[in-house]
Protein backbone atom coordinates (compact mmCIF):
# COMPACT_ATOMS: atom_id res chain seq x y z
CA UNK A 1 0.00 0.00 0.00
CA UNK A 2 2.67 2.38 1.15
CA UNK A 3 4.94 1.22 -1.86
CA UNK A 4 2.31 1.92 -4.40
CA UNK A 5 1.71 5.70 -2.97
CA UNK A 6 5.25 6.01 -2.90
CA UNK A 7 5.11 4.88 -6.72
CA UNK A 8 2.41 7.64 -7.50
CA UNK A 9 4.48 10.19 -5.99
CA UNK A 10 7.46 9.13 -7.94
CA UNK A 11 5.28 9.06 -11.09
CA UNK A 12 4.30 13.11 -10.78
CA UNK A 13 5.91 15.88 -11.24
CA UNK A 14 6.92 17.68 -7.94
CA UNK A 15 5.82 21.07 -8.87
CA UNK A 16 2.30 19.66 -10.18
CA UNK A 17 2.02 17.55 -6.77
CA UNK A 18 2.89 20.37 -4.52
CA UNK A 19 0.09 22.46 -6.88
CA UNK A 20 -2.55 20.01 -6.47
CA UNK A 21 -1.58 19.78 -2.31
CA UNK A 22 -1.63 23.73 -1.92
CA UNK A 23 -4.81 23.43 -3.76
CA UNK A 24 -6.19 21.51 -1.51
CA UNK A 25 -5.37 22.85 1.77
CA UNK A 26 -6.71 26.36 0.62
CA UNK A 27 -9.30 25.17 -0.11
CA UNK A 28 -10.33 23.17 3.40
CA UNK A 29 -8.55 25.69 5.04
CA UNK A 30 -10.72 28.67 4.03
CA UNK A 31 -13.63 26.36 4.32
CA UNK A 32 -13.04 25.69 8.05
CA UNK A 33 -12.00 28.97 8.56
CA UNK A 34 -15.62 30.16 7.45
CA UNK A 35 -17.50 27.91 9.64
CA UNK A 36 -16.63 29.56 13.36
CA UNK A 37 -17.14 33.20 12.16
CA UNK A 38 -20.25 32.13 10.16
CA UNK A 39 -21.70 30.84 13.47
CA UNK A 40 -20.46 33.65 15.49
CA UNK A 41 -22.08 36.40 13.35
CA UNK A 42 -24.70 34.64 13.36
CA UNK A 43 -24.65 34.90 17.53
CA UNK A 44 -24.38 38.12 16.76
CA UNK A 45 -26.88 39.58 14.81
CA UNK A 46 -29.41 37.16 16.37
CA UNK A 47 -28.89 38.59 19.64
CA UNK A 48 -29.13 41.72 18.80
CA UNK A 49 -32.06 41.59 16.94
CA UNK A 50 -33.36 40.12 19.91
CA UNK A 51 -32.37 43.54 22.21
CA UNK A 52 -33.63 45.32 19.56
CA UNK A 53 -37.06 43.60 19.56
CA UNK A 54 -36.86 44.20 23.69
CA UNK A 55 -36.04 47.58 23.65
CA UNK A 56 -36.43 49.41 20.14
CA UNK A 57 -35.58 52.97 21.73
CA UNK A 58 -31.88 51.54 22.12
CA UNK A 59 -31.86 50.11 18.76
CA UNK A 60 -28.95 52.56 17.24
CA UNK A 61 -26.78 51.65 19.84
CA UNK A 62 -27.28 47.99 19.22
CA UNK A 63 -26.69 48.70 15.18
CA UNK A 64 -23.81 50.14 16.14
CA UNK A 65 -22.68 47.48 18.96
CA UNK A 66 -23.79 44.90 16.02
CA UNK A 67 -21.31 46.32 13.48
CA UNK A 68 -18.43 46.59 15.81
CA UNK A 69 -19.26 42.91 16.77
CA UNK A 70 -19.75 41.88 12.97
CA UNK A 71 -16.57 43.48 11.97
CA UNK A 72 -14.51 41.76 15.04
CA UNK A 73 -15.99 38.53 14.24
CA UNK A 74 -15.66 38.89 10.87
CA UNK A 75 -11.89 39.25 10.83
CA UNK A 76 -11.20 35.70 11.52
CA UNK A 77 -13.09 34.45 7.94
CA UNK A 78 -11.19 37.45 6.31
CA UNK A 79 -7.29 35.94 7.46
CA UNK A 80 -8.70 32.85 6.44
CA UNK A 81 -9.36 34.22 3.02
CA UNK A 82 -5.70 36.18 2.59
CA UNK A 83 -4.51 32.39 3.84
CA UNK A 84 -6.20 31.10 1.04
CA UNK A 85 -4.78 33.66 -1.66
CA UNK A 86 -1.60 33.03 0.32
CA UNK A 87 -1.71 29.58 -0.32
CA UNK A 88 -2.96 29.20 -3.97
CA UNK A 89 -1.14 32.28 -5.41
CA UNK A 90 1.49 33.44 -3.98
CA UNK B 1 10.79 5.27 -3.84
CA UNK B 2 9.06 5.85 -0.02
CA UNK B 3 6.59 8.08 0.65
CA UNK B 4 9.20 9.80 3.04
CA UNK B 5 11.92 10.38 0.75
CA UNK B 6 9.44 11.98 -2.01
CA UNK B 7 8.19 14.76 1.00
CA UNK B 8 11.79 15.47 1.59
CA UNK B 9 12.39 15.95 -1.92
CA UNK B 10 9.19 18.28 -2.24
CA UNK B 11 10.53 20.10 0.98
CA UNK B 12 13.55 20.52 -0.86
CA UNK B 13 12.28 22.23 -4.11
CA UNK B 14 9.63 24.37 -1.72
CA UNK B 15 11.89 27.06 -1.26
CA UNK B 16 13.33 27.39 -4.84
CA UNK B 17 9.86 27.36 -5.96
CA UNK B 18 8.73 30.19 -3.58
CA UNK B 19 11.70 32.41 -4.73
CA UNK B 20 9.96 31.96 -8.29
CA UNK B 21 7.26 34.01 -7.39
CA UNK B 22 8.19 37.54 -7.35
CA UNK B 23 5.08 38.81 -6.87
CA UNK B 24 2.44 38.71 -4.35
CA UNK B 25 -1.18 39.84 -4.17
CA UNK B 26 -0.52 40.34 -0.27
CA UNK B 27 2.04 42.38 -0.23
CA UNK B 28 1.64 46.14 -0.61
CA UNK B 29 3.55 47.23 -3.60
CA UNK B 30 6.00 50.35 -2.27
CA UNK B 31 4.81 52.62 -4.77
CA UNK B 32 1.33 52.27 -3.77
CA UNK B 33 2.22 52.45 -0.38
CA UNK B 34 3.73 55.95 -0.57
CA UNK B 35 1.37 57.61 -3.41
CA UNK B 36 -1.20 56.38 -0.86
CA UNK B 37 0.09 57.64 2.00
CA UNK B 38 1.01 61.41 -0.03
CA UNK B 39 -2.53 61.13 -0.96
CA UNK B 40 -4.37 60.61 2.76
CA UNK B 41 -1.87 63.03 4.05
CA UNK B 42 -2.42 65.36 1.46
CA UNK B 43 -6.82 65.34 1.62
CA UNK B 44 -6.31 65.05 5.11
CA UNK B 45 -4.35 68.41 5.65
CA UNK B 46 -6.67 69.81 2.98
CA UNK B 47 -9.77 68.84 4.46
CA UNK B 48 -8.87 69.86 8.14
CA UNK B 49 -7.37 73.21 7.22
CA UNK B 50 -10.20 74.82 4.61
CA UNK B 51 -12.71 72.53 3.58
CA UNK B 52 -14.17 71.35 6.69
CA UNK B 53 -14.33 74.66 8.63
CA UNK B 54 -16.20 75.91 5.91
CA UNK B 55 -18.54 72.90 5.93
CA UNK B 56 -18.70 73.64 9.72
CA UNK B 57 -18.91 77.20 9.69
CA UNK B 58 -21.96 76.42 6.99
CA UNK B 59 -23.70 73.99 9.60
CA UNK B 60 -23.12 75.83 12.22
CA UNK B 61 -24.67 79.10 11.03
CA UNK B 62 -27.73 77.08 9.96
CA UNK B 63 -27.83 75.80 13.45
CA UNK B 64 -27.97 79.32 14.71
CA UNK B 65 -30.10 80.51 12.65
CA UNK B 66 -32.91 77.75 13.27
CA UNK B 67 -32.19 78.48 16.70
CA UNK B 68 -32.60 82.17 16.65
CA UNK B 69 -35.56 81.38 14.59
CA UNK B 70 -37.12 79.26 17.12
CA UNK B 71 -36.65 81.76 20.07
CA UNK B 72 -38.11 84.56 18.37
CA UNK B 73 -41.02 82.00 17.24
CA UNK B 74 -41.09 81.54 20.53
CA UNK B 75 -40.81 85.16 22.21
CA UNK B 76 -43.56 85.71 18.89
CA UNK B 77 -46.18 83.28 20.29
CA UNK B 78 -45.63 84.57 24.44
CA UNK B 79 -46.12 88.00 23.30
CA UNK B 80 -49.20 87.11 21.05
CA UNK B 81 -50.38 85.10 24.20
CA UNK B 82 -50.43 87.94 26.52
CA UNK B 83 -51.81 90.42 23.72
CA UNK B 84 -54.89 87.56 23.65
CA UNK B 85 -55.44 87.49 27.41
CA UNK B 86 -54.87 91.05 27.59
CA UNK B 87 -58.15 91.14 24.61
CA UNK B 88 -59.67 88.45 26.47
CA UNK B 89 -60.11 90.47 29.33
CA UNK B 90 -60.87 93.90 27.97
CA UNK B 91 -63.47 91.90 25.96
CA UNK B 92 -64.77 90.37 29.72
CA UNK B 93 -64.88 93.73 30.98
CA UNK B 94 -66.73 95.28 28.31
CA UNK B 95 -69.30 92.25 28.43
CA UNK B 96 -69.57 92.82 31.76
CA UNK B 97 -70.40 96.68 31.69
CA UNK B 98 -72.95 95.94 28.87
CA UNK B 99 -74.62 94.36 30.61
CA UNK B 100 -74.91 96.37 33.78
CA UNK B 101 -75.76 98.96 31.48
CA UNK B 102 -78.78 96.78 30.17
CA UNK B 103 -79.57 96.32 33.67
CA UNK B 104 -79.63 99.95 34.51
CA UNK B 105 -81.47 100.71 31.60
CA UNK B 106 -84.00 98.41 32.51
CA UNK B 107 -84.31 99.44 36.02
CA UNK B 108 -84.96 103.33 35.00
CA UNK B 109 -87.44 101.91 32.28
CA UNK B 110 -89.62 100.21 35.56
CA UNK B 111 -89.12 102.59 37.42
CA UNK B 112 -90.23 105.67 34.79
CA UNK B 113 -93.16 103.04 34.08
CA UNK B 114 -94.21 102.62 37.44
CA UNK B 115 -94.51 106.58 37.76
CA UNK B 116 -96.41 107.06 34.57
CA UNK B 117 -98.88 104.49 35.39
CA UNK B 118 -99.17 106.12 39.26
CA UNK B 119 -99.44 109.52 37.80
CA UNK B 120 -102.24 108.15 34.85
CA UNK B 121 -103.76 106.70 37.88
CA UNK B 122 -104.24 109.65 40.16
CA UNK B 123 -105.08 111.42 36.61
CA UNK B 124 -108.13 109.00 35.78
CA UNK B 125 -109.56 109.27 39.49
CA UNK B 126 -109.09 112.83 39.21
CA UNK B 127 -111.13 113.19 36.16
CA UNK B 128 -113.54 110.66 37.63
CA UNK B 129 -114.58 112.35 40.54
CA UNK B 130 -114.65 115.84 38.70
CA UNK B 131 -117.06 113.82 36.41
CA UNK B 132 -119.50 112.68 39.46
CA UNK B 133 -119.18 115.80 40.86
CA UNK B 134 -119.95 117.97 37.58
CA UNK B 135 -122.77 115.09 37.29
CA UNK B 136 -124.71 115.54 40.63
CA UNK B 137 -124.34 119.08 40.60
CA UNK B 138 -126.25 118.89 37.23
CA UNK B 139 -128.78 116.59 38.68
CA UNK B 140 -129.04 119.51 41.47
CA UNK B 141 -129.62 122.27 38.74
CA UNK B 142 -131.72 119.72 36.73
CA UNK B 143 -134.01 118.68 39.85
CA UNK B 144 -134.21 122.19 41.01
CA UNK B 145 -135.34 123.49 37.42
CA UNK B 146 -137.62 120.21 37.31
CA UNK B 147 -138.98 121.43 40.56
CA UNK B 148 -139.86 124.99 39.67
CA UNK B 149 -141.57 124.01 36.34
CA UNK B 150 -143.77 121.15 37.94
CA UNK B 151 -144.78 123.75 40.03
CA UNK B 152 -145.44 126.39 36.95
CA UNK B 153 -147.25 124.07 35.04
CA UNK B 154 -149.44 122.44 38.41
CA UNK B 155 -150.55 126.29 38.76
CA UNK B 156 -151.34 127.09 35.31
CA UNK B 157 -153.10 123.32 34.42
CA UNK B 158 -155.18 124.38 38.01
CA UNK B 159 -155.60 127.76 36.24
CA UNK B 160 -157.08 125.81 32.89
CA UNK B 161 -159.20 122.98 34.73
CA UNK B 162 -160.68 125.76 36.88
CA UNK B 163 -161.56 127.93 33.55
CA UNK B 164 -163.25 125.03 31.63
CA UNK B 165 -164.40 122.38 33.34
CA UNK B 166 -167.07 121.38 31.38
CA UNK B 167 -167.97 117.89 30.07
CA UNK B 168 -165.72 115.16 29.25
CA UNK B 169 -165.12 115.61 26.08
CA UNK B 170 -163.82 119.07 26.71
CA UNK B 171 -161.55 117.31 29.30
CA UNK B 172 -160.61 115.22 27.81
CA UNK B 173 -159.37 117.74 25.23
CA UNK B 174 -158.29 119.33 27.54
CA UNK B 175 -155.94 116.89 28.82
CA UNK B 176 -154.79 116.23 25.31
CA UNK B 177 -154.17 120.03 24.79
CA UNK B 178 -151.94 119.84 27.91
CA UNK B 179 -150.25 116.78 27.60
CA UNK B 180 -149.39 118.78 23.94
CA UNK B 181 -148.59 121.57 25.07
CA UNK B 182 -146.46 119.82 28.15
CA UNK B 183 -144.74 117.73 25.20
CA UNK B 184 -144.30 120.86 23.18
CA UNK B 185 -143.04 122.92 26.36
CA UNK B 186 -140.60 120.06 27.43
CA UNK C 1 -21.43 22.46 -19.23
CA UNK C 2 -17.76 20.98 -19.89
CA UNK C 3 -16.97 22.75 -23.19
CA UNK C 4 -18.34 26.23 -21.60
CA UNK C 5 -15.92 25.98 -18.83
CA UNK C 6 -13.42 24.43 -20.86
CA UNK C 7 -13.64 27.66 -23.02
CA UNK C 8 -13.29 29.62 -20.01
CA UNK C 9 -10.54 31.75 -19.23
CA UNK C 10 -9.92 32.77 -15.89
CA UNK C 11 -7.33 35.43 -15.33
CA UNK C 12 -4.69 34.48 -12.45
CA UNK C 13 -5.13 36.65 -9.83
CA UNK C 14 -1.68 38.80 -10.41
CA UNK C 15 -3.61 39.69 -13.79
CA UNK C 16 -6.55 41.32 -11.30
CA UNK C 17 -5.11 43.34 -9.38
CA UNK C 18 -1.72 44.08 -10.56
CA UNK C 19 -1.42 46.94 -12.63
CA UNK C 20 1.92 47.57 -15.27
CA UNK C 21 2.94 51.24 -14.04
CA UNK C 22 2.30 53.48 -16.24
CA UNK C 23 4.87 56.34 -15.68
CA UNK C 24 8.04 56.98 -13.44
CA UNK C 25 8.74 53.39 -14.36
CA UNK C 26 10.81 51.21 -11.86
CA UNK C 27 11.24 53.78 -9.36
CA UNK C 28 9.61 53.80 -6.12
CA UNK C 29 7.16 56.52 -7.00
CA UNK C 30 5.85 54.40 -10.00
CA UNK C 31 2.15 55.33 -11.29
CA UNK C 32 -0.20 52.67 -11.97
CA UNK C 33 -4.09 52.57 -12.09
CA UNK C 34 -3.64 52.29 -8.24
CA UNK C 35 -2.30 55.16 -7.87
CA UNK C 36 -4.21 57.20 -10.27
CA UNK C 37 -7.53 56.21 -8.23
CA UNK C 38 -5.60 56.77 -5.26
CA UNK C 39 -5.14 60.41 -6.72
CA UNK C 40 -8.77 60.41 -8.03
CA UNK C 41 -9.99 59.67 -4.81
CA UNK C 42 -8.58 62.73 -2.80
CA UNK C 43 -9.50 65.03 -5.34
CA UNK C 44 -13.19 63.47 -5.49
CA UNK C 45 -12.90 64.09 -1.79
CA UNK C 46 -11.75 67.45 -1.61
CA UNK C 47 -13.86 68.61 -4.38
CA UNK C 48 -16.89 67.36 -2.71
CA UNK C 49 -15.99 69.06 0.69
CA UNK C 50 -14.78 72.49 -1.50
CA UNK C 51 -18.14 72.57 -3.40
CA UNK C 52 -20.11 71.69 0.09
CA UNK C 53 -17.94 74.34 1.49
CA UNK C 54 -18.39 76.68 -0.91
CA UNK C 55 -22.45 76.38 -0.91
CA UNK C 56 -22.35 76.66 2.63
CA UNK C 57 -20.25 80.01 3.13
CA UNK C 58 -22.73 81.60 0.18
CA UNK C 59 -25.62 81.66 2.86
CA UNK C 60 -27.09 78.56 1.28
CA UNK C 61 -28.83 77.76 4.89
CA UNK C 62 -31.11 75.06 2.96
CA UNK C 63 -28.58 72.59 1.64
CA UNK C 64 -28.95 71.10 -1.51
CA UNK C 65 -27.66 68.32 -3.47
CA UNK C 66 -23.62 67.52 -2.96
CA UNK C 67 -23.92 69.70 0.52
CA UNK C 68 -26.54 67.33 1.45
CA UNK C 69 -23.65 64.45 0.72
CA UNK C 70 -21.36 66.00 2.46
CA UNK C 71 -23.24 66.95 5.53
CA UNK C 72 -25.04 64.00 5.77
CA UNK C 73 -22.31 62.29 6.03
CA UNK C 74 -20.26 65.09 8.48
CA UNK C 75 -23.86 64.18 10.57
CA UNK C 76 -23.37 60.39 10.72
CA UNK C 77 -19.58 60.21 11.60
CA UNK C 78 -20.13 62.67 14.54
CA UNK C 79 -23.71 61.77 15.39
CA UNK C 80 -23.24 57.72 14.53
CA UNK C 81 -19.70 57.47 15.31
CA UNK C 82 -17.97 59.73 17.62
CA UNK C 83 -20.74 60.41 19.80
CA UNK C 84 -21.76 56.94 20.52
CA UNK C 85 -18.03 55.41 20.69
CA UNK C 86 -16.44 58.31 21.80
CA UNK C 87 -18.30 61.19 23.68
CA UNK C 88 -18.09 64.66 23.52
CA UNK C 89 -14.20 64.30 23.83
CA UNK C 90 -13.99 62.82 20.75
CA UNK C 91 -15.67 65.96 18.58
CA UNK C 92 -12.04 67.18 17.80
CA UNK C 93 -11.09 63.98 15.48
CA UNK C 94 -14.37 65.02 13.52
CA UNK C 95 -11.86 66.14 10.50
CA UNK C 96 -10.14 62.61 10.73
CA UNK C 97 -12.68 60.46 10.82
CA UNK C 98 -14.69 62.55 8.16
CA UNK C 99 -11.27 62.19 5.97
CA UNK C 100 -11.18 58.47 6.83
CA UNK C 101 -14.56 57.59 6.46
CA UNK C 102 -15.59 59.45 3.02
CA UNK C 103 -11.90 58.46 1.39
CA UNK C 104 -12.37 54.89 1.85
CA UNK C 105 -15.86 55.15 0.93
CA UNK C 106 -15.04 56.79 -2.15
CA UNK C 107 -11.80 54.32 -3.13
CA UNK C 108 -14.20 51.55 -2.46
CA UNK C 109 -16.86 52.60 -4.34
CA UNK C 110 -14.93 52.94 -7.50
CA UNK C 111 -15.01 48.63 -7.51
CA UNK C 112 -18.40 49.45 -9.27
CA UNK C 113 -17.71 52.73 -11.48
CA UNK C 114 -18.03 51.45 -14.40
CA UNK C 115 -14.54 51.46 -16.50
CA UNK C 116 -13.05 52.19 -13.44
CA UNK C 117 -14.34 49.01 -11.62
CA UNK C 118 -11.10 48.09 -9.38
CA UNK C 119 -11.20 49.15 -5.53
CA UNK C 120 -8.07 50.24 -4.68
CA UNK C 121 -8.20 49.07 -1.00
CA UNK C 122 -8.10 45.53 -2.56
CA UNK C 123 -4.81 46.31 -2.60
CA UNK C 124 -2.66 46.30 0.70
CA UNK C 125 -1.10 49.95 0.49
CA UNK C 126 -4.16 51.94 1.26
CA UNK C 127 -5.54 49.92 4.25
CA UNK C 128 -1.87 49.02 5.64
CA UNK C 129 -0.82 52.73 5.54
CA UNK C 130 -4.31 54.51 7.40
CA UNK C 131 -4.33 50.71 9.66
CA UNK C 132 -0.29 51.66 10.74
CA UNK C 133 -1.68 55.71 11.38
CA UNK C 134 -4.25 54.88 13.05
CA UNK C 135 -1.91 52.67 15.31
CA UNK C 136 0.59 55.45 15.40
CA UNK C 137 -2.27 57.73 17.17
CA UNK C 138 -4.12 55.94 19.77
CA UNK C 139 -0.76 54.51 20.83
CA UNK C 140 0.44 57.92 21.09
CA UNK C 141 -3.12 59.23 22.80
CA UNK C 142 -3.06 56.53 25.02
CA UNK C 143 0.69 57.51 25.96
CA UNK C 144 -0.67 61.38 26.16
CA UNK C 145 -3.37 60.74 27.93
CA UNK C 146 -2.51 58.53 30.75
CA UNK C 147 1.51 58.31 30.60
CA UNK C 148 3.58 55.55 29.58
CA UNK C 149 2.54 53.45 32.60
CA UNK C 150 -0.52 53.96 33.13
CA UNK C 151 -1.14 54.05 29.21
CA UNK C 152 0.51 49.96 29.25
CA UNK C 153 -0.77 49.11 32.40
CA UNK C 154 -4.48 49.89 31.62
CA UNK C 155 -3.81 48.28 28.22
CA UNK C 156 -2.55 45.13 29.76
CA UNK C 157 -3.99 44.68 32.94
CA UNK C 158 -7.85 44.97 32.72
CA UNK C 159 -9.56 44.62 36.30
CA UNK C 160 -11.21 42.06 37.57
CA UNK C 161 -8.87 39.31 36.53
CA UNK C 162 -7.53 36.55 38.56
CA UNK C 163 -4.32 36.82 39.74
CA UNK C 164 -2.75 33.89 38.34
CA UNK C 165 -4.06 34.48 34.93
CA UNK C 166 -2.87 38.22 35.08
CA UNK C 167 0.52 36.98 32.91
CA UNK C 168 -1.51 34.93 30.57
CA UNK C 169 -4.24 38.09 29.90
CA UNK C 170 -1.22 40.65 29.97
CA UNK C 171 0.34 38.71 26.99
CA UNK C 172 -2.80 37.88 25.42
CA UNK C 173 -3.83 42.10 25.51
CA UNK C 174 0.13 43.11 24.66
CA UNK C 175 -0.47 41.15 21.31
CA UNK C 176 -3.94 41.79 20.25
CA UNK C 177 -3.27 45.78 21.54
CA UNK C 178 -0.09 46.04 19.65
CA UNK C 179 -0.36 43.48 16.64
CA UNK C 180 -3.39 42.49 15.72
CA UNK C 181 -5.13 45.30 16.23
CA UNK C 182 -3.49 47.19 12.89
CA UNK C 183 -3.21 43.70 11.04
CA UNK C 184 -6.80 42.76 11.75
CA UNK C 185 -8.25 46.74 10.65
CA UNK C 186 -5.71 46.20 7.32
CA UNK C 187 -6.85 43.01 6.40
CA UNK C 188 -10.39 43.76 7.01
CA UNK C 189 -10.78 46.36 4.72
CA UNK C 190 -8.86 44.54 2.29
CA UNK C 191 -9.77 41.27 1.96
CA UNK C 192 -13.43 42.62 2.07
CA UNK C 193 -12.58 44.82 -0.76
CA UNK C 194 -10.53 41.98 -2.87
CA UNK C 195 -13.25 39.22 -2.21
CA UNK C 196 -15.84 41.51 -3.49
CA UNK C 197 -13.70 42.29 -6.70
CA UNK C 198 -13.11 38.09 -7.32
CA UNK C 199 -16.75 37.36 -6.85
CA UNK C 200 -17.28 39.92 -9.66
CA UNK C 201 -14.70 39.24 -11.58
CA UNK C 202 -16.16 35.53 -11.50
CA UNK C 203 -19.44 36.72 -12.51
CA UNK C 204 -18.25 38.58 -15.34
CA UNK C 205 -15.99 36.20 -16.61
CA UNK C 206 -18.86 33.80 -16.81
CA UNK C 207 -21.68 35.93 -17.93
CA UNK C 208 -19.05 37.09 -21.31
CA UNK C 209 -18.26 33.59 -22.07
CA UNK C 210 -21.65 32.25 -21.75
CA UNK C 211 -22.59 35.11 -24.57
CA UNK C 212 -20.35 34.10 -26.81
CA UNK C 213 -22.16 30.42 -26.15
CA UNK C 214 -25.64 31.09 -27.82
CA UNK C 215 -26.46 27.74 -27.71
CA UNK C 216 -26.19 27.84 -23.62
CA UNK C 217 -27.90 31.37 -23.35
CA UNK C 218 -30.38 29.39 -21.52
CA UNK C 219 -28.52 29.68 -18.40
CA UNK C 220 -27.03 33.24 -19.34
CA UNK C 221 -29.94 35.32 -16.92
CA UNK C 222 -28.31 32.97 -13.77
CA UNK C 223 -25.16 34.35 -13.62
CA UNK C 224 -25.81 37.59 -15.43
CA UNK C 225 -28.51 38.36 -12.51
CA UNK C 226 -25.61 37.20 -9.99
CA UNK C 227 -23.64 39.48 -11.07
CA UNK C 228 -26.56 42.48 -11.02
CA UNK C 229 -27.29 41.20 -7.09
CA UNK C 230 -23.88 40.99 -6.19
CA UNK C 231 -23.33 44.94 -7.72
CA UNK C 232 -25.84 46.02 -5.07
CA UNK C 233 -24.21 44.10 -2.38
CA UNK C 234 -20.67 45.30 -3.52
CA UNK C 235 -22.08 49.00 -3.16
CA UNK C 236 -23.63 48.04 0.87
CA UNK C 237 -19.96 46.38 1.30
CA UNK C 238 -18.27 49.93 0.47
CA UNK C 239 -20.38 51.72 2.82
CA UNK C 240 -20.28 49.03 5.33
CA UNK C 241 -16.27 48.98 5.26
CA UNK C 242 -15.96 52.57 4.83
CA UNK C 243 -18.17 53.00 8.40
CA UNK C 244 -16.51 49.97 10.31
CA UNK C 245 -12.75 51.17 8.72
CA UNK C 246 -13.95 54.62 10.89
CA UNK C 247 -15.20 53.23 14.09
CA UNK C 248 -12.74 50.82 14.74
CA UNK C 249 -10.39 54.12 14.48
CA UNK C 250 -13.09 55.77 16.80
CA UNK C 251 -13.11 52.94 19.07
CA UNK C 252 -9.13 52.43 19.77
CA UNK C 253 -8.72 55.97 19.99
CA UNK C 254 -11.01 56.18 22.46
CA UNK C 255 -10.61 53.66 24.37
CA UNK C 256 -6.98 54.70 24.33
CA UNK C 257 -8.35 58.51 25.81
CA UNK C 258 -10.80 56.66 28.09
CA UNK C 259 -9.42 53.59 29.66
CA UNK C 260 -12.32 52.81 31.52
CA UNK C 261 -14.07 51.65 28.77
Amino acid sequence: MLSLIGHFFAQTAPDEFLDGLSAIGAGIGYGAAAIGPGIGIGIVVGNAITAMARQPESAGMVRTTMFLGIAFTEALALIGFVVFILIKFA
Amino acid sequence: MSLITAVVRFAQEAPAHAEEAKSNPILPAWNEVIWGAISFTILFVLIAKYAYPAVKKGIDARADKIRSSLDEAERTRDEANTILEDYRRQLADAKNESARIIEEARQSADKLRQDLKKQAEAEVAEIKSRAQEDIAAQVERAMGDLRARVADMTIELTEKVVQRNLDRETNLALIERFIDEAGSAA
Amino acid sequence: MTPVLGALHFPPIEELVEWPGIFLKDTPFEVNKVVLLMWAGAIIVFGLFWAAGRAASSGNLVPTGIQTVVEGGIDFVRNDIILQTMGPAGLPWTPFLVTIFFYVFITNIFEVIPFVQFPVNARMALPLFMSLLVWVIFNYMGVKAQGFGGYFKSMLLPPGVPKALLPLVALIEFISTIFVRPFSMAVRLFANMLAGHLLLVTFAVLSAALFTKSALAVILPLPFAMLILLTGFEILVAILQAFIFTILTAVYIGGAMHPEH
